[in-house]
């Protein structure tokens, strides 16, 4: 289940969400830390199947070279919603996602304080559609990079 | 599996991996993503410009997380690091898909510091077709650490 705070009406807030128009690349976007807990790593592994015993099992996670549990490379799909507040354009009702590339510095673990920095990079038009380019830098709570990465989106008409 | 023993083409099989209205509602609570695509059927019967896609679909970064999977699994045993990922959605999946990833091997690097292995990547559904494409690399530290 998703944190009790979370909207998941995308509708709700859609009035208040930046329209292609209205977006200006270069522009922060806001955002809002958030604590990753195992609960929310564990849903996320579900979610995909992962059955890797590192990301839930902390007795073997010990003897990695992680020295502890931690997050898939992927729980940023998770972060990306997790730290943006409910007048994110991202989630605009019929926002497609076109593709995305992300490197990974750290790995993310339980009880991290997540702070994304994120912005607009680019639009355009293609084909006659609307596309956004986002570009986003996931930190921990010593400001270290977890990962960064770019999406293109296609934007609601 | 060490570094020198990859070679170009060498592939890497992923698993399969069954989509249904249940596991795209898993998806959604597990990433916060509760766009209307992936949960409303009157909605997604609505033109899309020039896309019509007839009924809900998965999400593309479920795609993502799959490829992930797949590469992590590969690359942990031999103390390798999932460093990067690109990908592109080439064609939507629905309830009642089958989609399986695979990656092949294209070419090895090193560098002053590291060792690196290039994959393409793809995931087809149940008639063979792709539905996303890509590319990532791997890290295969000098000092591997095998768990």
């Amino acid at each position: 289940m998703p944190p009790q705070a979370f909207e998941t009406d995308f509708w709700k807030d859609a009035n208040l969400r930046k329209s292609w128009d209205e977006i200006i690349p270069g522009e922060p976007r806001q955002t809002l830390p958030y604590v990753l807990t195992r609960e929310a790593i564990a849903l996320y592994c579900k979610s995909v199947g992962e059955t890797n015993p590192i990301y839930v099992d902390e007795a073997f996670a010990k003897t990695t070279r992680y020295g502890g549990l931690i997050a898939p490379p992927s729980i940023h799909i998770l972060l990306m919603f997790a730290c943006t507040p409910a007048d994110d354009w991202m989630r605009s009702p019929g926002t497609v996602n076109a593709g995305q590339s992300w490197s990974y510095h750290l790995p993310a673990r339980p009880n991290d304080i997540i702070r994304l920095e994120a912005r607009a990079l680019d639009k355009f038009i293609k084909r006659e559609r609307l596309f956004v380019v986002h570009d986003n830098v996931f930190f921990n709570q010593h400001s270290e990079v977890i990962c960064s990465g770019r999406g293109w989106t296609i934007r609601p008409m | 599996m060490t570094f020198d023993d990859l070679k170009s083409g060498d592939t890497i099989d992923g698993p399969s991996f069954a989509v249904s209205r249940e596991s795209i509602r898993l998806f959604c609570d597990a990433s916060l993503d509760y766009n209307p695509l992936h949960l409303d059927d009157d909605y997604m019967k609505g033109s899309f410009g020039k896309t019509q896609f007839g009924g809900i679909i998965m999400h593309g970064m479920n795609n993502f997380g799959l490829i992930s999977r797949m590469i992590t699994d590969w690359a942990h045993p031999a103390g390798a690091i999932h460093c990067r990922l690109e990908t592109r959605w080439v064609k939507p999946v629905k309830p009642g898909d089958t989609i399986t990833p695979a990656g092949v091997i294209t070419s090895k690097q090193a560098t002053a510091k590291s060792r690196w292995v290039l994959i393409d990547v793809l995931v087809r559904n149940q008639q063979d077709e792709k539905v996303a494409t890509g590319e990532a690399m791997v890290e295969f530290p000098r000092d591997a650490f095998c768990a």
